[in-house]
């Protein structure tokens, strides 16, 4: 719980900076309070995250060559992805921890860019002796600091942007990350061809080369991560503020009082994407064998599912606040996706149509899976909940993702799309049941926008009645007093806009995962 | 509904999933139509390039013959009789003459119904790396022919195996001007086959009682550039009434030869259609190592279908079988089949290509889902399906349930 009343009680806005002696007058672009620095913070702040977004799909660009060059088969280079989710299943539980309490936000971030800078050069270095295993090492330290960095850039947001700007720049982040894979996903083809051009053949050190120029948007990320600690700290000079923090607990001992709900949607959570993400790290050659798209084709309908999620997400994000009924949304999302893997598996249709929808499905999916976790968890088990949910799905993907690799080679990809399929079912079955499930314990994940609006009015109304019962009372009763089921709707507030610490807003922790949003 | 009734379903339909697996595998193997094969090398005279295997597979009423031969150009006959006695007649004085026309023939030769021939002619060698030049319709830099008819082929009987039905004609160029024969050969590997069923090792080709699958091996020939290409050309010869056409069969499935969607084929119409016509096919995929997986796999391409003007050049036993005038009296067809994408030097680094055709009588076989893939299908739509019904029950109940037992609470 750390110390919600104390900070409940701090003023959110002013008073601290009284303490601070008086400053000279700075231009605005140089100042912390004003809007020009912030802004120019946050453009650090989406490039921060640009060096691993861009690099972490470079296997899915280069499938083809990184097969031909390094002479492995299908499961093997899908190994590459397996590789960077290992290390996530046990860090994703410490990400928060290391950021707030062994390394504070600007070291962590440092630290980890640093991580995803030589996890890809060791990754690189790997193609360039033709060492396989090297650049599976090069993954997995890549991994380690790719995940936590997404954490450490989300605390700099919420630290930087806390009651200003804040969704703004949560959705700016991620559409910076899927830019990154999108000109990912269509530029590293070229730059091969470009360096096969300069060396005049293929082969491993031609992929090398070229893994090391894209290599060069992760010094650009660390680099980032220096002006960013800088910046950070002259602000805190100025401001008098503290460093940021994420402001998650995780328990672990909190898993055994999980709901069925909770699990059931961890299962649709860790079925979907075990379903998109490792079709898109092996789609590039489906298209061009299937549909015998050129590669250039082929890289940019792999990357549409990015590009689509760019726009379509604050769009969905709205409307799924504005309508409700989560469930319905997930189950839409869900069935959509199935369909679109199924055109894939069965027909010859143009997959434009198919992948449009898978990209559409996906926004919408993650609109309205990630809240859903913070309505049927309290709030202090908020970030063990989210944790454990990236910890498994890290587990699934990265499984999947050699399953995968292993059917492709055996089977093809017509069994391939049809285990995707399979896969999708299953999370339809979990949403089926956790339809059922929510109805028959009156749960409310399914309720509409209005019946929130009319409990959060409710809630308004107690709320204003134990404030006054706390003023009242100087022992702080409300804070003695049990959590009850009132207590437990703040969730609601907090996404309506009520006044909470920015640490239990649900999707602040939400957001601060990647891979649950990606 | 509960938690427990959350694990079971995934794992029985695992479980379910292997036995309908294993049963279905047993059900192909056993079933189809048999036909009693015999392999046999034809005896001639002593000499290393006579080598005729006969091949005879006899059904109910009906003998399928295949000839193989490497005298001259790598040639197989494909005779159907409607007859189990008719049999092979061979003048061998005559067949290794000048002119070896009707030194091949079948007994009774009124029981043949249908013939055709298909004859491996050439193998070219190219550049092929330059991709602009090839898009802009300029011709590929070839090398030198190499010409099959010319080569020295080793003697079949020894690699005869009656029990795998296999056979195999080796052979070097003699003249080869550049030495890339040092260490290599091209091989004709042949394979028979008693009753349908499926290969086991890529491109897992779906056979029937009726076919034969013939497979062409490059083992160790050098290139002669650094991004070689090489090209097969297949001469077909088919009776004046019919005519050979070329198709190309696109699947949705490539379970069985995994990333591979094109299955090409070149189907005879016959003039008689009371005897199914006969097929070449082959999967465009060609593989790089003796073990075929899908890491090793080369792309193969085909030209179209010659068809106008185009004459048989000998020697080969078609001309024994169908006479010298066979360019008058036949309507011969030509296919060129390369080898190798733009990318990849594949048969560079292994120095080893296989490529494998099945050719036979009737319609040729076409693939289909496998019972597996049908089950997960099944099991995997049905189950939210029938969920979604089940708790849609169950939520009705309860509501029922509900309502008699509490008041509205507005």
């Amino acid at each position: 719980m750390g110390e919600p009343g104390g900070e409940e009680e701090r003023p959110l806005l002013g008073s601290a900076h009284n303490d601070c002696p008086q400053r000279r007058a700075l231009p605005a672009l140089c100042d912390p309070r004003r809007l020009a620095h912030r802004l120019l913070v946050l453009a650090f702040m989406c490039f921060l995250g640009f060096g691993s977004y861009f690099c972490y799909d470079n296997p899915a660009a280069l499938q083809t060559q990184v097969q031909r060059d390094m002479k492995v088969n299908t499961a093997t280079f899908m190994a590459l992805y397996a590789w960077y989710s290992w290390p996530n299943v046990v860090l994703c539980f410490f990400g928060g921890f290391l950021i707030d309490r062994v390394f504070g936000i600007r070291l962590g971030t440092i630290i980890f860019s640093s991580f995803v800078c030589v996890g890809q050069v060791i990754f690189a270095m790997g193609a360039l002796f033709n060492a396989f295993w090297l650049m599976e090492a090069g993954r997995f330290v890549f991994g380690i600091g790719g995940e936590s960095l997404a954490v450490a850039q989300n605390a700099y947001a919420v630290s930087w942007f806390k009651g200003k700007e804040l969704n703004l720049v949560f959705g700016l982040q991620l559409s910076m990350a899927r830019i990154g894979s999108t000109v990912n996903m269509n530029i590293m083809g070229w730059i091969y061809s470009r360096v096969q051009d300069l060396l005049g053949s293929t082969g491993h050190s031609t992929l090398g080369f070229t893994l090391m120029i894209g290599g060069v948007t992760c010094i650009f990320s660390l680099i980032c991560a220096l002006i960013l600690a800088y910046l950070d700290k002259r602000a805190e000079k100025i401001l008098c503020k503290e460093q940021g923090k994420t402001g998650e607990v995780i328990k672990l001992t909190d898993v055994k009082d999980f709901s069925l709900s909770l699990w059931l949607i961890f299962i649709i959570c860790v079925c979907y994407y075990a379903a998109v993400f490792p079709f898109i790290g092996l789609g590039k050659v489906f298209f061009i064998e299937k549909f015998k798209f050129s590669s250039q084709e082929a890289s940019a309908i792999n990357s549409i599912v990015y590009i689509i999620s760019a726009p379509m997400s604050p769009v969905f994000g709205f409307l799924v606040d504005k309508l409700g009924r989560n469930i319905i949304w997930v189950m839409c999302a869900i069935v959509a996706t199935l369909a679109s893997h199924i055109m894939l598996a069965f027909t010859f249709w143009n997959p434009w149509i198919a992948m449009c929808m898978l990209g559409v499905a996906y926004s919408l999916l993650a609109c309205a899976l990630w809240p859903m976790v913070a309505f049927v968890v309290p709030e202090h088990q908020l970030g063990t909940a989210y944790g454990f949910m990236q910890s498994i799905q890290n587990l699934g993907l990265a499984i999947i993702a050699i399953a995968a690799g292993t059917i492709l080679d055996s089977r093809g990809y017509l069994f391939l799309e049809v285990f995707f399929s399979a896969c999708i079912c299953l999370s339809l079955i979990a949403v089926v049941m956790l339809y059922f499930v929510n109805h028959l314990t009156g749960g409310d994940l399914n309720w509409s926008a209005k019946k929130r609006e009319k409990l959060q009015k409710l809630a308004a109304a107690e709320a204003e009645s134990r404030e006054k019962l706390r003023r009242q009372n100087e022992d702080d009763l409300a804070k003695l007093q049990p959590k009850n089921d009132f207590s437990l709707r703040n969730r609601y507030l907090s996404k309506l806009g009520a006044q909470l610490p920015d640490n239990y807003a649900s999707y602040v922790s939400a957001l601060a995962h990647r891979s649950v949003l990606k | 509904m509960g938690g427990s009734g959350l694990l079971p379903p995934p794992l029985l339909l695992l479980r379910g999933l292997w036995l309908l697996g294993s049963f279905s595998g047993l059900l192909a193997a056993a079933g189809g139509y048999r036909r009693q094969v015999t392999l046999q090398a034809i005896p001639g005279l002593n000499s290393s390039s006579t080598n005729l295997l006969h091949v005879r597979a006899v059904g109910q009423n009906d003998t399928l013959h295949y000839v193989w031969s490497s005298i001259g150009a790598p040639t197989v006959l494909l005779l159907y009789t409607q007859s189990e006695s008719s049999a092979l007649r061979v003048n061998w004085t005559k067949l290794l003459s000048a002119s070896p026309a009707g030194a091949i023939w079948i007994e009774p030769p009124g029981s043949v119904v249908y013939s055709t021939a298909i004859v491996f002619t050439k193998v070219f060698e190219y550049n092929g790396a330059n991709v602009s030049a090839l898009s802009k319709g300029q011709e590929e830099p070839f090398y030198p022919t190499y010409d099959l008819a010319g080569f020295s082929w080793q003697s079949v009987n020894r690699t005869v195996n009656q029990t795998a039905l296999t056979a195999r004609f080796q052979g070097v160029d003699t003249s080869d001007p550049g030495g890339a024969f040092g260490n290599g050969t091209i091989s004709f590997q042949v394979t028979a086959y008693e009753q349908g069923g499926r290969d086991g090792p890529l491109p897992c080709l779906l056979h029937t009682a009726n076919s034969s699958k013939v497979e062409f091996i490059m083992d160790n020939v050098a290139p002669r550039g650094n991004s070689s290409r090489f090209m097969l050309e297949v001469v077909t010869v088919e009776e004046r009434g019919g005519r050979k056409r070329l198709q190309s069969v696109r699947s949705i499935d490539d379970e069985y030869t995994p990333t591979i969607f094109e299955m090409a084929q070149l189907v005879s119409e016959s003039h008689n259609n009371s005897i199914g016509p006969s097929f070449f096919q082959w999967k465009t995929t060609a593989y790089g190592s003796r073990e075929a997986s899908r890491e090793n796999a080369i792309r193969c391409r085909y030209r179209p279908l010659q068809t106008a003007n185009q004459t048989l050049p000998g020697p080969s036993i078609a001309h024994a079988y169908f006479g010298e005038g066979l360019g008058l009296s036949h309507r011969i067809a030509a296919i060129n089949i390369s080898f190798g994408g733009e990318d990849g030097e594949i048969y560079a680094e292994k120095g080893y290509l296989s490529w494998s055709a099945l050719l036979g009588f009737g319609t040729p076989p076409k693939d289909a889902f496998s019972p597996l893939v049908m089950t997960i299908v099944a099991v995997a739509m049905g189950t939210p399906v029938v969920l979604l019904l089940a708790g849609g029950l169950v939520v009705l109940f309860a509501r029922r349930k509900r309502h008699s037992q509490y008041q509205p609470i507005n």
